[in-house]
């Protein structure tokens, strides 16, 4: 029998019916070891695999100029050799017991994925447990790895004009915060960080007590238990890292960045305004927000700007963050229209949910996709780990992920109304502009 | 992120080939010289039904009750193979959305956001697809919008207009990125005037020439019973769900015979080493590809050429992904698999490096994939791969919507469901010897295609160390000669 979680089961309570079955909350055990890593578990045998997913409390956020990026690159450095197992058998050790693995790092976290078949459990263990305690950071390996960040760095920025104009956006929009910069990090601190850096990093956020791990699938309780109280809890505690102190100062008036990129066929456009952290009361309003503005071809943006042919595509973007951090929408321009026509386009849909306000249907139409997008997360083990680990992470109690369904029903249009007038406005808003010419001034 | 994600794009994603991945056994007909078999647990596909309708048509119906959710699927055998103006089985696809059955565009999208439901059309090389995905509980709402834009789209002239002139410019934005395309200037180079080089976006120029009354015609004469299938996966009832199926489809007739190409003609051999040269002024960085023609979906080696493949490219400790990335450190991460259809297919290899380094990626990759004659695999690299490909299979078949892809790639490619039940024993019986049997077989090893796109001003000396180069620029209308 597949599992899901009450969560479900509340959402479809609130906002619909379902004949699926479930499981209840109970099916989700949580530990914590002595050492003060907290574990997730939750059973799942509808197929005989197995995730284990790490979040590390350590991204761009915890850098200062001149390690820009290190977080990231270390998030590279935690494949290259440890104790037991040396350079490369990280990688060819679990892929010769079926599983496969992958990370990624965020301005707030650091996490590192495995999948796999799930009598490989025990290797999982001996794997993580040895590049946690012992990771062997040599000269030869960060300079072969140097390279391969670089060409990640490379090839965002050839690739994606979101990439593009998001870090010369960022660089902007935040005059204090590191949230400044982009995960990736500069060029020139790419080239520069020393092996020292790297080992005071492992050594400060790479410490039990700074992660939440969760394991989903077909797994028991007491087997994850004992092995996680074999190989994780024999790993000391580290006194807690040094807390982000920085706040970043009020916006007082609109900020404008351009970025020339030949190959670029029409302007893209991004607007960024500061928001609250994703732990604020006000964030489940804006999550609706975002919604309504760009989620399927009946949205704002598209009715707006898609259909009548002033863009190809409007989007919003919203991450879930520690710290206050930004609220993004990037229009593409269609053939022939200019940026500046773009961006008062995309503020005017902006400007007539502030003044007007959403209906009731509209509402409850972004609500009821939130639902449908929470089960397709919930569709698979991987959806199912990756979700309790986030709220865990961003909310502080993966049990958030049961008030989710009633925060987001009591959002009202006026809710909406009021975000949209608290935080979309001129004076807190950046600008940056991708294009191929800038517009003369004429 | 540590791997690079797969660079070329495909319609219904990776599973069309994966699946095909799986056709029929190898040719191991014993086991005796195995070494090692991981144990990854047992997979089976869920059971399923197929009923037919009082037309005929054949309709696929497994239920998952994890989660309230249903996928309804359409597979029609019709894609750019068929195409008589470049792009038109995609703009067809993509027409059955701008209104049907009298409801607006506009009114279709509305009511089916209100209830979270999705719903999207797309073509491939030889599949047209409808893909509806909502909750169990919006059944009697989304059915009739399904079989309305199948079988009675209207094709609105104004929608059309509007859609023709997006897909326009949205061609040249996908040019802004060459990993969204180098893999249709791939197929060009290789397949030149076979059907198999149509590229499904079509270009500026066929897009604009395409009119209504040809996406009438090619919904007419593609869009029949005969010509279909349906899965539905998720939550719901069987008896109801076929008696409400019955009442939306059961009436639909066939109306002429879909006639197909014969695409097993014609195809091209690789006579000499090519270049395709695609400049892009501004490029930092060059991003390549290299190989030869592939295998089809029914061929009986599949399985042992995933295999194969994950020790060559397809996995993070690939041989090339080791010796481009992590030891060289050339590239954020370097590949290679093969691309099936029906009747033909591509091998690629591909990567990209700083334009500095092109030749030094280029060679590196050229060498170790040479490896695969001058060394060959060895025992424990097999053993891994074979558990690699194992363990990662059953996540690909996990979703409603991952299993409904499966049943219409069934239909479309004509395999069963041994793809799944018989796939972990047939990996298993992969031996060293037959290892070597499929490199030679299979692996294009001379007269090799590459495109490069990249600062031509750069690379243009690189480019001719490898074949005869063609240049053409990125913003050209098109993918090559």
């Amino acid at each position: 029998m597949k599992r899901t979680l009450t969560a479900l089961m509340l959402l479809a309570g609130v906002l619909g019916t379902s004949s699926a079955d479930a499981t209840t909350a109970k099916d989700i055990d949580s530990f914590t070891l002595d050492n003060g890593m907290e574990i997730m578990v939750l059973e799942d045998s509808s197929i005989p695999n197995a995730n284990m997913y790490l979040f590390w409390k350590v991204g761009s956020r915890n850098e200062v100029p001149g390690i820009t990026g290190i977080s990231h690159f270390f998030e590279h450095m935690m494949f290259n050799g440890s104790k037991k197992f040396g350079p490369k058998m990280f990688d060819r050790t679990m892929e010769a017991a079926g599983g496969a693995n992958n990370a990624y790092t965020t301005e707030d976290m650091t996490v590192y994925t495995d999948w796999f078949p799930a009598n490989a459990i025990e290797t999982m263990f001996d794997l993580e447990a040895d590049r946690i305690a012992n990771l062997d950071i040599n000269s030869e390996m960060v300079e072969s790895e140097r390279g391969v960040v670089q060409s990640e760095r490379t090839t965002g920025l050839e690739n994606s004009n979101w990439r593009t104009i998001q870090e010369a956006l960022k660089g902007v929009a935040f005059s204090a915060h590191p949230y400044s910069w982009s995960v990736i990090g500069y060029e020139s601190d790419i080239a520069a960080w020393t092996l020292e850096d790297l080992q005071q990093y492992h050594k400060t956020y790479y410490a039990p007590n700074n992660a939440v791990v969760v394991i989903a699938g077909d797994v028991k309780l007491a087997e994850v238990k004992r092995l996680a109280n074999k190989y994780f809890a024999p790993i000391p505690a580290q006194a807690p890292p040094k807390a982000v102190r920085t706040v970043e100062p009020l916006q007082q008036g609109e900020r404008r960045v351009f970025v020339k990129k030949e190959s670029v066929s029409t302007p893209n456009v991004m607007l960024a305004y500061h928001i609250p952290a994703t732990s604020h009361a006000d964030y489940y309003a804006l999550d609706l927000l975002s919604s309504v503005l760009s989620q399927g071809n009946s949205s704002r943006f598209y009715q707006g700007l898609v259909d009548k042919q002033l863009a190809t595509s409007a989007d919003t973007y919203m991450p879930m963050s520690f710290d206050s951090n930004l609220f993004y929408i990037l229009g593409v321009a269609n053939t022939g229209v200019e940026a500046s026509t773009l961006e008062l386009a995309l503020l005017e849909q902006i400007n007539l949910i502030a003044t007007q306000g959403v209906t009731a249907g509209e509402l409850e139409k972004v609500k009821n996709i939130k639902l449908i997008n929470f089960y397709r997360d919930m569709e698979t083990i991987n959806g199912k780990a990756n979700t309790l680990g986030t709220y865990e992470m961003y909310f502080g109690s993966f049990e958030k992920l049961f008030d989710a369904p009633e925060r987001y029903n009591t959002v009202t249009p006026e809710d909406i109304k009021r975000v949209a007038q608290t935080y979309l406005i001129r004076a807190n808003r950046t600008v940056g502009v991708l294009a191929a010419t800038e517009e003369s001034d004429k | 992120m540590r791997l690079m994600k797969p660079t070329i794009k495909m319609s219904l994603s990776a599973l069309a080939i994966v699946s095909a991945l799986s056709l029929a056994g190898c040719a191991t007909t014993s086991n005796s010289t195995v070494a090692n078999v991981v144990e990854t647990g047992s997979f089976s596909l869920p059971q399923y039904q197929t009923v037919s309708l009082s037309n005929g048509l054949k309709v696929n119906l497994m239920v998952q009750k994890e989660v309230p959710l249903i996928t309804i699927n359409a597979v029609v055998r019709a894609g750019a193979v068929n195409d008589t103006t470049s792009g038109l089985a995609s703009m067809t696809a993509q027409g059955l959305m701008l209104g049907a059955a009298g409801q607006s565009k506009a009114d279709i999208e509305q009511t089916l956001d209100f209830m979270g439901a999705s719903l999207n059309t797309g073509a491939d090389q030889e599949g047209s697809y409808i893909d509806a995905s909502f909750m169990s509980k919006d059944l009697d709402k989304v059915l009739p919008i399904f079989s309305n834009i199948l079988l009675s789209p209207d094709f609105d002239t104004a929608e059309f207009a509007k859609l023709q002139q997006r897909e326009i410019v949205g061609l040249s934005q996908q040019k802004e990125s060459p990993r969204a395309v180098i893999g249709r200037y791939f197929n060009k180079l290789v397949f030149g005037d076979h059907p198999y080089a149509n590229p499904s976006s079509g270009n500026s120029e066929s897009i604009a020439e395409l009119s209504i009354e040809q996406l009438r015609a090619f919904h007419q004469g593609f869009y029949q019973p005969n010509n279909v299938a349906i899965s539905v996966v998720g939550d719901f009832d069987p008896q109801q769900m076929q008696a409400k199926l019955e009442q939306a489809l059961g009436q639909w007739q066939n109306t002429e015979v879909a006639v197909q190409a014969d695409l097993a003609q014609a195809l091209p051999v690789m006579g000499a080493s090519r270049v395709l040269l695609v400049d892009k002024p501004d490029a930092i960085e060059t991003t390549f590809v290299f190989g030869g023609m592939g295998i089809s979906y029914d061929n009986p080696d599949y399985v042992g050429l995933t295999v194969v493949n994950t020790i060559l490219g397809g996995r993070f400790t690939s041989w090339l992904n080791d010796e481009l990335r992590v030891n060289a450190g050339l590239t954020y991460g370097a590949r290679s698999g093969f691309v099936p259809f029906s009747k033909a297919g591509v091998f690629q290899i591909s990567t990209f490096t700083k334009a500095e380094t092109t030749k030094e990626a280029i060679d590196l990759a050229l060498k170790t994939y040479a490896r695969l004659w001058e060394k060959g695999i060895d025992q424990a690299t097999l053993d891994s791969a074979k558990a690699y490909v194992k363990g990662q299979f059953p996540p690909k078949f996990e979703t409603a919507s991952q299993l409904a892809g499966l049943m219409s790639e069934m239909y479309l490619y004509g395999f069963n469901d041994d793809f799944i039940n018989q796939f972990q024993a047939k990996v298993d019986g992969l031996t060293i010897a037959e290892t070597q049997r499929l490199v030679k077989k299979y692996f294009p090893q001379q007269n090799l295609q590459y495109v490069l796109i990249g600062n031509a001003e750069k690379i243009a000396d690189i480019a001719a160390q490898y074949g005869d180069v063609t240049k053409v620029d990125i913003k050209d209308s098109g993918f090559g000669q």
